[in-house]
Order: structure tokens, then sequence, then C-alpha cells
């Protein structure tokens, strides 16, 4: 393959012609975990094909034992190499990629979950409150269907974040948001675990909530959550994932989850990318228009949950997607009336 | 005496290079197996390791951190004290390095990295001394303390990274960045090799000297040749311990230090990858000695980093760096138990 194109490439360059940028190779890095993660960079790696299968670039998935510090040298080096693109799917590399951008203006650049400055560098964020808006609204209209196993009626639901930071406050405020606006009634607890890393922490938490009458809890705390999930199945309540399809970590304890499309996203990229579009400098959002979030497809749940409130969840969905309706985005417009 | 040495060293170059050669091989029936031309592959892993100065720089860089973890694993190792708590040492060092860098007023300016530097150093040495101090008091194993206290490290600063330190701007779990006074200067800008090779070399050069021409580092090796011979002879074996244990600890520090301030410029989650360990395989590979360690730190270092950047231009998987890395272990450890069983036979 790599043959082929450099072969492609002399012959380009025997008739004068420029070479297109965009048909240079692309380089994936994969974030910690590695593939098969089951998760985050599994997600990023199958768009990552469907992207390449369907443009015909060549790409390479890399991967390291020391993501962490070996960034920039892999970032330098596909660069050199004459990678035309290259997408990290790891937080740290955000900070390098900034630096290293204006080197390489040849390259395009792509970063995940966070907003980088330069022409060359793409920013990929989420619509995460948009996401977590409909996950509001689903656990607001469960939370008093009592016909339904593990359900009180009491209008009680609850929600755990990692820390208090406005990208958590992001999918906190939405889910709100998404609650109030099927039953301004109900009542959201909040808190914060203060840490990322703890299930036993999650799992008392989550055990609290219960205990005062919630019997929906949303986590959005990365391993602390796992505590959560586990809360839930313990208690015979409902717990809701977060970033990828939790629904499996036990089936018929977790009502849904608020996943991130990373694959959609990584997969558009390439196709922008190849017709010549990269959206160099600019922050692109995915968010429930873009198919960039949205909610778990529910595999064991769905027969549990009334039909009426997922079509209630699906015209809310439809009005974001046309802009009836504007889900508060705390990262970006800051703290509103509704959550403090 | 010279020729003694020269012969040490000698020794130590060919229980380092077998290994590694025979790995090789090994790895390259894997390669053929899986349909890949082996001589290719092992010529596109020397050109990204060794092709140019760029390359070289960042096998340099990514050999840094096996500097200190090897050294700090061998000074223990030839008193015979089975230390494998360098990881943990490494974590807690760093963690300080970057907590002084990051949280002392910006102000101070370049004095930021000697305070870094020193906090790391004692906050290693105060880490191993503790099973040092159980073994030499209480013949504690310090296997089993060492490798306990290498996920209490983990789970500590992974805690602190988690709660109390994260930083309020990172949506993953890391400290704040560092001051930009207290960044460790880079040697080949724009590789990230840094001024923390430098005191690596200069550690494993101490530690040479420090082996020969010192008194404790001299009792050091007698310990670990013979213990009852030592206490015969006067030395304080308990003594000895925990001063190559606090001694192991301060340099595995220095090491958390150098990466923290050279390199990552915070504390995160994925902070050393297992730098111990690999440490351990360096010095055993070396066999405690300066070239053979510095040569082992750096056959790894390049392995590491070609192995990642291969990927680049091949469809050999991470997978073959894991492989040919296991193997060079196993093989080295073989080596190591191979004279003994010749001596057996003879016997």
């Amino acid at each position: 393959m790599r043959k082929t194109l450099g072969l492609t490439t002399a012959v380009l360059l025997g008739l004068g012609l420029p070479v297109q940028a965009n048909d240079a190779p692309v380089a994936l890095i994969i974030a910690q975990g590695g593939l098969g993660d089951g998760s985050w960079n599994d997600t990023a790696y199958a768009g990552f094909q469907a992207g390449l299968a369907e443009t015909g670039l060549d790409g390479k998935p890399i991967e390291s034992n020391d993501v962490a510090a070996q960034g920039e040298e892999i970032m330098r080096r596909a660069a050199d190499a004459g990678f035309g693109l290259v997408i990290s799917l790891e937080w740290i590399h955000g900070e390098p990629m900034e630096m290293l951008a204006p080197d390489y203006p040849d390259t395009d650049w792509v970063i995940m979950n966070q907003t980088r400055q330069g022409a060359n560098v793409a920013s990929v964020v989420f619509g995460e409150h948009e996401g977590s808006y409909l996950a509001g609204a689903l656990a607001a209209q469960v939370t008093t269907d009592t016909s339904i196993p593990g359900i009180n009626a009491d209008p009680v639901i609850g929600v755990i974040g990692g820390v208090k930071s406005p990208g958590i406050d992001k999918f906190i405020s939405g889910f709100i948001e998404g609650a109030k606006a099927i039953n301004p009634d109900v009542e959201v607890k909040v808190a914060y675990a203060e840490t990322f890393g703890d299930p036993a922490k999650g799992e008392q938490m989550a055990q609290a909530m219960f205990d005062e009458g919630a019997d929906i809890v949303y986590q959005v705390a990365g391993g602390t959550g796992i505590g959560i999930i586990n809360a839930a199945k313990a208690s015979g309540h409902y717990a809701i994932g977060v970033d990828t399809d939790q629904d499996g970590i036990a089936p018929g304890s977790v009502l849904t989850s608020m996943v991130k499309r990373v694959d959609v996203a990584v997969a558009g990229i390439l196709r922008d990318y190849k017709a010549d579009k990269f959206p160099g400098g600019t922050e692109m959002v995915f968010g429930l228009a873009q198919n960039g979030v949205g909610l778990s497809p529910m595999t064991h749940t769905k027969d549990i949950i009334p039909a009426a409130y997922l079509e209630r969840v699906e015209a809310l969905k439809a009005d974001i997607i046309s802009g009836k309706i504007t889900v508060w985005d705390v990262s970006t417009q800051g703290y509103p009336d509704f959550f403090n | 005496m010279a020729d003694i040495r020269f012969a040490a060293m000698l020794a130590s170059l060919r229980a380092l290079l077998v290994p590694f050669a025979v790995a090789l091989i090994l790895a390259g029936i894997v390669l053929i197996v899986i349909g890949e031309n082996p001589l290719a592959i092992f010529g596109l892993l020397a050109e990204e390791s060794f092709g140019s100065a760029r390359r070289i720089a960042s096998t340099l860089s990514s050999a840094t951190p096996l500097l200190f973890t090897a050294v700090a694993t061998a000074i223990c190792f030839r008193a015979g004290v089975f230390n494998v708590g360098v990881e943990g040492a490494f974590l807690v060092g760093g963690l300080a390095a970057v907590f002084v860098a990051f949280a002392l007023p910006a102000g101070l300016g370049i004095t930021l990295i000697p305070l870094a530097l020193v906090a790391a150093m004692a906050a290693g040495a105060i880490w191993l001394w503790f099973p040092g101090w159980l073994l030499a008091r209480f013949e504690v194993d310090e296997v089993v303390s060492t490798l306990m206290l290498n996920f209490i490290a983990a789970a500590i600063t992974g805690y602190l990274v988690n709660g109390p330190l994260l930083s309020a701007s990172a949506g993953n779990n890391m400290t704040p960045a560092i001051h930009d006074a207290a960044h460790l200067p880079r040697l080949m800008p724009p590789s990230t090799l840094h001024a923390g090779f430098l005191i690596g070399i200069a550690v494993m050069v101490l530690y040479g000297l420090w082996c020969r021409y010192t008194p404790a580092g001299v009792e050091g090796g007698l310990v670990g040749l013979n213990r009852r011979f030592a206490r015969a002879m006067g030395i304080s074996v308990s003594g000895t311990m925990i001063t190559v244990m606090c001694l192991s600890g301060a340099i595995a520090g220095l090491g958390g230090a150098s990466h923290g301030l050279g390199q990552l410029f915070r504390f995160s989650d994925a902070f050393s990858p297992g730098y111990g360990f690999t440490g351990m395989a360096v010095a055993l590979l070396g066999r405690n000695h300066p070239v053979g360690m510095i040569v082992g730190a750096v056959l790894f270092g390049a392995l590491a980093s070609a192995g990642t950047t291969i990927q680049l231009f091949s469809s050999v998987p991470l997978d073959l760096v894991d492989i040919i890395q296991g193997l060079v272990m196993i093989f080295a450890v073989m080596e190591l138990a191979l004279p003994r069983l010749r001596r057996r036979r003879h016997a």
C-alpha cells in the first residue's frame, strides 16, 4: 500500500502536478489502555477503519507502552515521515500537539475532548450536555413509574460526578435540564466523588442516594462509576452509564448509557481530510445533530421501558437537532440558574 | 587490576548482548510465522533506533528513566538485597518533585529545580528506608515488602492525582503543570531528550566510583558476596542493608524527578509504564556494571522508541516489542543460572 502511494506520488511529481496533501497517509495515536479496551480506543479505531475503507486512504494505528512520555516523539516522527493527518486519542497529547503543530504546517492535527489553538489543529469536542439531556429526560419519566421493577413513586433521581469542574458539570447540568423538562418537580441529587478512580467510594455514594429515595443514578465519574453501577445492581435500582455503552456491565441494572460516538467523529474527519476540507483551526462539535452523542441502544432494558417514554426522548432529540430546544452548555456559557 | 576491570566489563556486555541476540532470533521466527520479513523489520527497527541524530535522541530520551531505575536496582542487588520496590520510589519521587515544581511560587525561578530534585530524593529514600529497616531489624522479606510498597505507591499517587492534586483545568487525571522555570532544558530540540539524561549518566558514573572507592560501596559488595564473611570482617550487615535501600530510593526518586521535570511536566496516572521493572531487567542484564547498564538501558530505550514508530511504516503490532523484551529477560535470567548449573555438574 505504501509502495503504491509512493508510486502515485512519483507519477504526480513527474507530471508536474502538485502533490495533494489530502492523499498523504494518516495516523491514529491510540490512548492509554491500548487497543482492545472495549471502549474509547476500540470505538475510535472502528471509525478509523471505516473512514479508511470509505476514503481509500492509507493509515496506521500507533500504540505505545509509554504513550504519555512518547507522545511528542511519535507525533513529530509521523509528521517527518510524511503523514498528512495525525489524530491523537490521548488527552495528554493536547499540550505537546499545540506546541509542535506550527513546526509542521503541511500536516493536519486532531485532538479530542479539549480545544487547542493552531491553524492546522482541529479540536473535537462532544455535545455531552445534549446527550445527558436525553438521559435526564428518560430518567425523569421512569423514576415515577412503579410498574417498572426497582422504581419507587418519588420523583427523585441522582447524578455523581468525578470532580466539580466545568467539564463534568456540562454533563450534570444537561442531565438536570432534561429531567426538569419532563417534570419540573423532579429532584436531582448531585454529588461529587472527588475521584475518578475509586469504585468503592462510588458504590457508597450511590447507595446513599438510593437510601434517600433515588432510584436512578447517572455516573459521570470514570472508574468510580463502576461502583455506582455495582450499587445499582446490588440494590435492585438503576445506574446510567457514560462515554461508552456500559449497559452490558450489569445487564438490566444500567438503564441506558450516554455514549460518545468517537467513531463517528474519526470517520468524519477522515472524510473531510480526503475532500480537502480539513477544519483546521476550528473546534468541531459532535452533538446530537452530528450523531456524536446519544443514548445506547438499551439492549437489556428496552423491554422494561414503556415505548411512550422512548418516543418522548426521540421527540426531544428531534427538537434539539432542529434547534427548537437549546441545551445549556456549562463549559461555554457558565452556570445556569437551575444549577449552581 | 585494570585487566580485571576490563574483563568484568566484557563479561557484563556479553551477558547483555547474548540474550538480546537470542531474543531477536526467536522474534524473527515469530515474524516469519505471521508472514513478515524479519530482516526488513529488524532493519526498520535499527533505522528507527539509531538511523539519524533525531532517532538516536529519541532512543536516549526513552532510555533516560531506565538509567536511574537500573542503578537504583543494582545498588541493592549487588549487596544481596532483592529490592523490587524501585517502581514505587520512582512514582513517589516523581510526584514529590512535580509537587514542589508547581506548588512553590514561580518566582523562585531556576532554584525550583534543585529544590524539586532534593524533595524527590528525600521522598524516595524515606520510601525505601522503611522496607530496609524492616529487613535489617526484623528480617522481613524485602521482596514481599517492596513489592507491596509498589502497589501502595501507585495507590497513593493515583489517589492524589485523582483528587486533592487534580488539576482544575484538566479533563484527565493529572496534576497542574509545573512552572516553566522548573523545566529541565532540552539537549537537542525539538527532540524530547533532556538534561535528565546527563544526570542519569552522572549517577551511573558516581555509582561506579562509589562501588569501587568508598568504604560503604566496597562493604555493600562484600555483604552481597557473603553475609557471614562480611559480618566476620566487622561490617554491619544491617547498616549496609539500610544504606543501600535508602540510596536506591534516592536514586529512583531522582529518576522520577527527571521524568517529571524533563519529560512530562506534570504527574499523571500513566507517569511510569513500569520503568522500575524494566530497570530491574537492565540491572540483571548489565550484571550491575555501569557500562553494561548504560548499554542495556539504551537497547531497551531503542526497543521502546522504535517499537512504537515502526508502526508508522509496517503492520507489525506493538506486541513484537513485548515479545522481544520478555524473551530478553528470560534469557538474561537463564544466563545467570547457567554458570551455576555448570559448576554444580563439575562438583
